[in-house]
């Protein structure tokens, strides 16, 4: 059976310090997205996080229009400040394509909880908008994770870049409690046996593909997707209907 | 690289390209769940036939976390997995003591190791302590293997202290574990500077870039494969390999050529 890769994990754009084969536009991800094999991508652009979210957005949203292979996720802050969030933000998603969004509060300096976002996270919840998160990059802490999922048990949440090391102590629990939290598999899958017994324990629907492109290397994912000891059907989930079902339930 | 990745791709395994893997551990360690941390030989050939994995020299890691269980983990599952597994002798520069012990007997189990493995940053003396001296001086004179965990900025084992050893033991063929993980260029700087000295991938190809810069600047003879296994997963950095871009020529050196040079003598 031939196995569709749709990844939630790529971003465009040449970060500051440098990075070995990044790629600079949507043309060259497309290209490498060829290479790959890689048939749709959720992507980012790296100026949201280094830069600026809200000239990152744009030029993101630019990018991505020149490919129907790529949706867009923007990079919130807190609705207060009103640099992103304004009152016609779900309509802008739409019309951008933007089908996600991240964040990133340590980094960008706030606190992601009900006190900033309460009213914001319980739209996006209602309106099943997945939030991307990652153990990288500074993002956020377990224990604010925890927190944040505790108070907003509703929110589609998909866990990116979980770490070097196995940290399934730290996911199981939050896999068992929080019916839309998932998690995407780049670096699932480099923990021997993290995607076979993450599917064993909770089945395969929680887990979404996703290579990190262009930091780490997509044939590692990809090959280990491939041959890991689940079923065809499960491998098929992982690597694009998960996702593509939770972008169904998106209302803009 | 067509040719390996395709076959790779559709069969796991490579018929043309068997998988040496040299850095590996056995069994489970509080700070981390393994799926697969427990010893059953029936699960490692399994796991290690869907990738081809032919042989893992590892250090079990109650030999390194327990000096009352010392080396006796490694050398149950080597006997009872001859033909997938090899063991480093591990040693704990706090219990010199038994470092002498085994060089000592390390002539009673040549059927086990291949040679030794220090884990300086968690036992928290230096590469280079007078404690480690029997093992490095037998390593040397025997043309064993020495696998060192390395990392980057690590006042016990980072790339001076390699600096140190590889000079002092020039018969001792050292593997960097991890390769002195994000100084690249030290690491290279010791790949060039030493003939017995290896980079060895465990880490190194979580991330593009560090790969490719040693084979461009000290080429593939120089690197072997390892995983840390069952910390992470063959096919996961199998496809890291295969996806760098490089020849079918440095693919075969890496996943098996060198390490086949290495073991020659040893088993």
């Amino acid at each position: 059976m031939e196995i569709k890769f749709f990844d939630v994990n790529m971003f465009i754009g040449r970060p500051m310090n440098g990075l070995f084969g990044s790629v600079i536009s949507a043309r060259d991800l497309i290209t490498e997205m060829d290479k790959q094999n890689i048939k749709k991508a959720i992507v980012w652009h790296i100026f949201q996080y280094e830069g600026s979210p809200v000239e990152g957005n744009r030029i993101l949203a630019r990018e991505i229009s020149k490919s129907e292979r790529l949706y867009g996720c923007w990079t919130i802050l807190p609705p207060q400040t009103k640099e992103v969030i304004d009152r016609d933000f779900f309509k802008k998603m739409k019309e951008n394509r933007i089908v996600a969004l991240n964040a990133f509060p340590e980094w960008h300096r706030f606190v992601m909880d009900k006190v900033s976002f309460g009213k914001f996270f319980g739209e996006i919840s209602e309106r099943k908008v997945p939030l991307f998160l990652t153990m990288g990059r500074a993002c956020i802490s377990w224990d604010s994770l925890y927190r944040l999922m505790r108070d907003f048990p509703k929110m589609v949440c998909i866990l990116c870049d979980i770490g070097i090391w196995g940290v399934d102590r730290y996911t199981w629990p939050l896999l068992e409690k929080f019916e839309f939290f998932y998690l995407e598999s780049s670096q699932l899958s480099l923990e021997e046996g993290g995607i076979e017994a993450t599917v064993k324990e909770f089945g395969p629907e929680k887990i979404v593909f996703g290579t990190g492109f262009p930091v780490r290397y997509p044939k590692a994912a990809i090959l280990q997707l491939k041959h890991a000891d689940i079923s065809e059907d499960a491998k098929v989930k992982i690597a694009s209907k998960n996702i593509e079902k939770i972008l169904q339930k998106v209302q803009l | 690289m067509n040719s390996i990745w395709k076959e790779f791709y559709e069969k796991g395994k490579s018929e043309q390209c068997p998988v040496y893997d040299m850095h590996g551990h056995m069994g489970s360690y509080s700070r981390i769940y393994f799926p697969y941390g427990d010893f059953d030989p029936e699960t490692i050939k399994k796991r290690f036939d869907r990738a081809g994995i032919k042989i893992l020299v590892f250090c079990h890691h109650w030999s390194l976390f327990s000096p009352d269980i010392g080396n006796t983990a490694n050398i149950e599952a080597v006997r009872k997995l001859p033909e997938l597994l090899r063991a480093y002798c591990g040693l704990n520069p706090n219990y010199p003591e038994i470092i002498e012990k085994d060089v000592e007997e390390f002539e009673k189990y040549r059927d086990v190791f291949v040679g030794f493995k220090l884990l300086a940053d968690y036992h928290g003396l230096p590469i280079s302590h007078k404690n480690y001296s029997p093992a490095w001086k037998y390593a040397d004179k025997k043309g064993l293997i020495v696998l060192l965990h390395t990392w980057g900025g690590s006042n016990v084992d980072g790339p001076e202290q390699v600096r140190i050893v590889a000079e002092r033991y020039p018969g001792a063929k050292i593997l960097m574990g991890h390769s002195c993980h994000g100084e690249w260029d030290k690491a290279l700087q010791l790949m060039k500077d030493f003939p017995n000295v290896y980079a060895e991938l465990c880490a190194v190809v979580d991330d593009r870039g560090g790969l490719e810069k040693f084979i461009d600047g000290a080429g593939s003879e120089k690197i072997v494969f390892g995983t840390d296994w069952p910390w992470f997963n063959h096919h996961y950095y199998i496809g890291a390999v295969l996806d760098s871009g490089i020849s079918d020529d440095d693919v075969h050196n890496i996943f098996h050529r060198n390490a086949e040079k290495l073991l020659s003598s040893l088993i």
